[in-house]
């Protein structure tokens, strides 16, 4: 062979080289688009709802308090309401008999009542007058709305049926049919009904399980990796735990769900379904990953550093205290940050402490029963209204949208602390 | 001796040493030419030789480039650094016999036929004398013997000696001669015998500088002295 | 002239592998002590056995006696911290913390708690730095960080860190091996100058060097003391055959 073709020979190979690599990383960018595209636009709509223009008479009769001079607030909110929602609620559109009045009435979403109630305590000035107000349209309406629903198909395989369609049309032609911001998807908690279940309640459990994770994993994690790293004696006993530490990285979650069951739960009693246990159980498994991150930035700061201290006289534990944590920081802080994106992604040691519990209520302390995003995915997936379809979406983007922030912080906190040495 | 781990290190020291005992070689031939030229009287001979000084001169030059180039080229230490040194001041001292020889070859024009054989015996002698200690000096140089070297340091007594011998045979000439047409000339052969005696001297001056070469100690004690006061001025 | 360090038989093992071999070595107070040899000879382990840098591997067994003005170091009433106090050390890589140049001298004061106030402490700050000829050219950014400084500036400042805290002794491994020539020239004039207020032992791989900063050398090889001497006789004519070798460049 002449060096020509050697030469060229090379260059080839090279030119395959780079090719094969790009060609991976297209591959991989086009599975994250894939992704990401299918999950936006299936879950973008849930971000807004369908709203209906009801006429409301806030007509005092009607409520009961006819014969109240100035009635407060306290009084309005035991009022009756009844009729007032009932006749908003039918007021939409002429019926002729009891099937077409229950037709009309739940083309409004299941929680119309106390929207309407809501908006007079709100607006108390509005007593014995008639206003027009938006109110959430149902689940079925919402659909037909952003066209999920198709219409040509025979009715009985229909949500909606004939009339209820034509009133739609109807409502729409008068200009009556609205949207608005989704409003019930960031600040309630979960329900039956797809138009008014939210993620404030999985948010919530996740922000607590994470913070209960972090105050237990990062000064144990921090002290062990310390420990090992800086005191220990090199012998078979540390090496037993060093492979164990390791060992249990690699463990699956359920795993760990199963040591929370197993101790947390029947052992010390803890409340079931709660943020607090889960927060406990997800510290128990990030622990060895922290553990090996703070591991790896305690190696990584240069013996050189110790050796300085040492040589001015400083004890191991100052040396340990006043030199090499601080440099180990932020590899530590984001090994730390990595870990808990990893504990809030987490579904399967949840699944069995019993967060997957139907929760309609918002957590207010960790020790409320309460669900986290990645269950509330898992719950919302499992359920058959095409409503929580865009919900479940939604809720994945949500929950990508908390780990990009996490790891950017991560790789933040690495820049912003690191020390050239 | 072990080989230096860097190759030309050892060129470099195995060539100044070689033009050390090429050096040497022809100091050692000069003096030689120079004691004949002066008892043959033969002046084509003498200006052959006060020719030949110059390579001699070239020679000290060259070594001096050498050591300049050791010096800052290898940083010598020890045993390498006292044999830069020292080919140094061998070098030097070899120039200087040079010198003394090509003088005794010019001042070997000016004699006269007269010089009496007593005379002539009597500085054949110590050239003789002299020639050997410059001879066994140099192989004290190349082998290192520090003993040779401490051997021609104490010899030197005895070219004192001989040169002592050469004077006295000199001024008795100067005496006899009444009507001092000799004593030009005596006077002549007088500075070739000093002539002698100071080679002699560069031969004991290297002997010191081989001593100290090979043992890194200076040689002890006073320096052998001739005992007449002609030679030494005393 | 009188001994300020008298080594005996120091051995020292690093799990079954022997680093030094009966080491009996002298350093004069209030002069330079050159240790030279080549690598993996013991020197720096020896110059370690001498504040106790050892200590920190687990495996190092340090036997034989070892003397500051007298004192057994390794024995058991001795606290490692004070010994450290008193024998300072200089490394071969400049190794100032990523701190502040400031901080960097304060560091040791402040943990002996030598310094009374604050003003005090820019004293000793402020002496250390002229001390290690450092001061006219970093007195104007006290405050920025010590990493900052050239290779020789940082080198400087290790030295001004070590002399922070008085110490009596200073040790230096390799100061000079980072550094280039004018950085080289710059430590040893200090090293020249501080040999005046403290005893001074140095390792280094440059003869020149050692020729140049000390008065006693010894050649260390395979982990045995092979020759110690004044430094003028071992670079001139040494006894010993394998001193004369190494230091001539014949070692094979």
């Amino acid at each position: 062979m002449t060096r020509e073709q050697r030469l060229k020979k090379r260059y080839a190979s090279e030119k395959r080289f780079r090719f094969l690599g790009i060609g991976a990383i297209a591959i991989s960018i086009f599975f994250v688009c894939l992704l990401l595209f299918k999950v936006f636009s299936t879950g973008s709509t849930a971000f807004i709802k369908t709203t209906i223009m009801t006429e409301v008479d806030f007509n005092k009769e009607l409520l009961e308090l006819g014969d109240v001079k100035n009635p407060t607030l306290k009084q309005i909110k035991e009022a009756e309401f009844f009729d007032v929602t009932y006749k908003a609620a039918t007021g939409l559109f002429p019926y002729k008999n009891d099937e077409e009045e229950k037709g009309v009435k739940t083309l409004l979403s299941g929680n119309y009542e106390t929207e309407i109630k809501n908006y007079l305590l709100n607006n108390p000035e509005l007593l014995g007058q008639k206003v027009t107000i938006e109110l959430t349209a149902s689940d079925d309406l919402d659909q037909l709305h952003k066209g999920n629903f198709p219409r040509d198909i025979p009715e009985d395989r229909r949500r909606l049926n004939n009339f209820q369609l034509n009133v739609y049309d109807n409502l729409v032609e008068q200009g009556k049919i609205g949207t608005a911001f989704g409003n019930y998807f960031f600040f309630s908690g979960d329900s039956r009904d797809p138009e008014i279940a939210g993620v404030a309640g999985a948010v919530i459990g996740s922000f607590f399980s994470i913070i209960i994770c972090l105050m237990i994993a990062f000064p144990i994690a921090l002290m062990a990796a310390v420990y090992l790293e800086e005191f220990a004696p090199k012998n078979t006993f540390t090496d037993i735990i060093e492979i164990n530490i390791n060992n249990l990285a690699a463990v699956p979650s359920i795993v760990f769900g199963l040591l929370g069951l197993g101790m947390l739960l029947s052992v010390f009693g803890l409340p079931r379904s709660t943020s607090l246990v889960g927060g406990i159980t997800l510290s128990l498994m990030t622990l060895p990953t922290i553990i090996i991150a703070c591991r790896a930035s305690l190696k990584a700061v240069p013996p050189s550093i110790r050796e300085g201290a040492l040589a001015v006289g400083a004890s191991r534990v100052q040396t340990v205290m006043h030199h090499v944590v601080p440099l180990a920081m932020p590899g530590t802080l984001s090994g730390t940050i990595i870990g808990l994106a990893q504990a809030l992604g987490e579904t399967a040691p949840l699944l069995l402490i019993g967060m997957v519990a139907f929760v309609v209520d918002v957590p207010s302390v960790p020790t409320d029963p309460s669900t986290s995003l990645p269950v509330q995915i898992y719950l919302w997936s499992e359920s058959a209204e095409r409503g929580f379809v865009e919900k479940t979406s939604a809720t994945i983007m949500l929950l990508i949208g908390f780990l990009i922030i996490m790891n950017s912080l991560a790789v933040w906190a690495r820049q912003k602390f690191e020390r050239k040495w | 001796m072990n080989e230096h781990i860097v190759k030309s290190y050892d060129e470099q020291l195995s060539i100044l040493k070689n033009t050390i005992a090429k050096m040497g070689s022809l100091a050692e031939r000069q003096i030689k030419d120079a004691t004949e030229a002066a008892l043959k009287q033969d002046q084509g001979f003498a200006d052959a030789i006060v020719g030949k000084d110059d390579r001699i001169d070239d020679l000290e030059k060259s070594i001096e480039q050498q050591v300049v180039n050791l010096l800052t080229m290898r940083q010598p230490l020890a045993i390498d650094l006292r044999e830069t040194v020292s080919a140094m001041k061998i070098s030097s001292d070899l120039e200087r016999i040079g010198d003394l020889s090509k003088n005794i070859a010019k001042r070997s024009r000016h004699l006269d036929q007269n010089i009496v054989d007593d005379i002539n015996k009597n500085f054949s002698a110590a050239s003789v004398k002299v020639q050997k200690n410059v001879k066994f000096v140099l192989d004290a140089f190349l082998n290192r013997d520090a003993k040779l070297a401490e051997q021609v340091w104490y010899a030197d007594e005895e070219i004192d000696t001989l040169v002592d011998i050469c004077m006295n045979s000199i001024l008795k000439c100067i005496e006899k001669s009444s009507d001092g047409s000799g004593a030009a000339a005596c006077s002549q052969m007088m500075f070739m015998s000093k002539n002698l005696e100071r080679i002699g001297d560069h031969a004991t001056n290297i002997a010191e500088t081989v001593y100290f070469l090979v043992t890194g100690d200076y040689l002890e004690g006073d320096r052998p002295k001739g005992e007449s006061d002609i030679v030494s001025g005393q | 002239m009188s001994n300020k360090i008298v080594a005996k038989k120091v051995s020292v093992f690093y799990g079954p592998k022997q680093a030094l071999f009966d080491v009996d070595l002298n350093v004069a107070e209030k002069q330079v002590t050159a240790l030279i040899g080549p690598s993996g000879c013991g020197k720096s382990t020896f110059i370690r056995c001498l504040n106790r840098m050892n200590d920190v591997i687990d495996i190092c067994k340090v036997s034989g006696n070892i003397e500051i003005d007298g004192k057994d170091i390794y024995d058991k009433s001795v606290d490692v911290v004070q010994l450290r106090e008193k024998v300072g050390m200089v490394f071969q890589k400049p190794n100032p913390f990523p701190k502040s140049i400031y901080e960097n001298i304060s560091y040791g004061p402040t943990i002996h708690g030598i310094a009374k106030d604050k003003t005090h402490m820019d004293e000793i700050v402020e002496t250390s730095l002229k001390k290690a000829a450092l001061w006219d050219e970093v007195k104007d950014r006290l405050d920025q960080p010590g990493t900052g400084l050239s290779g020789g500036q940082q080198q400087r400042l290790c030295i001004a860190r070590a002399i922070s805290i008085n110490p009596e002794v200073i040790l230096m491994d390799e100061p000079c091996s980072a550094l280039d020539p004018i950085a080289t020239a710059k430590i040893e004039t200090l090293i020249d100058d501080l040999k005046s207020s403290y005893t001074i032992a140095i390792v280094t791989h440059s003869m020149a060097q050692a020729a140049r900063v000390s008065q006693h050398t010894g050649f260390f090889h395979l982990g045995k003391l092979i020759e110690f001497d004044f430094t003028d006789k071992i670079f001139k004519n040494p006894e010993n055959q394998m001193t004369q070798d190494y230091i001539t460049g014949r070692f094979g």
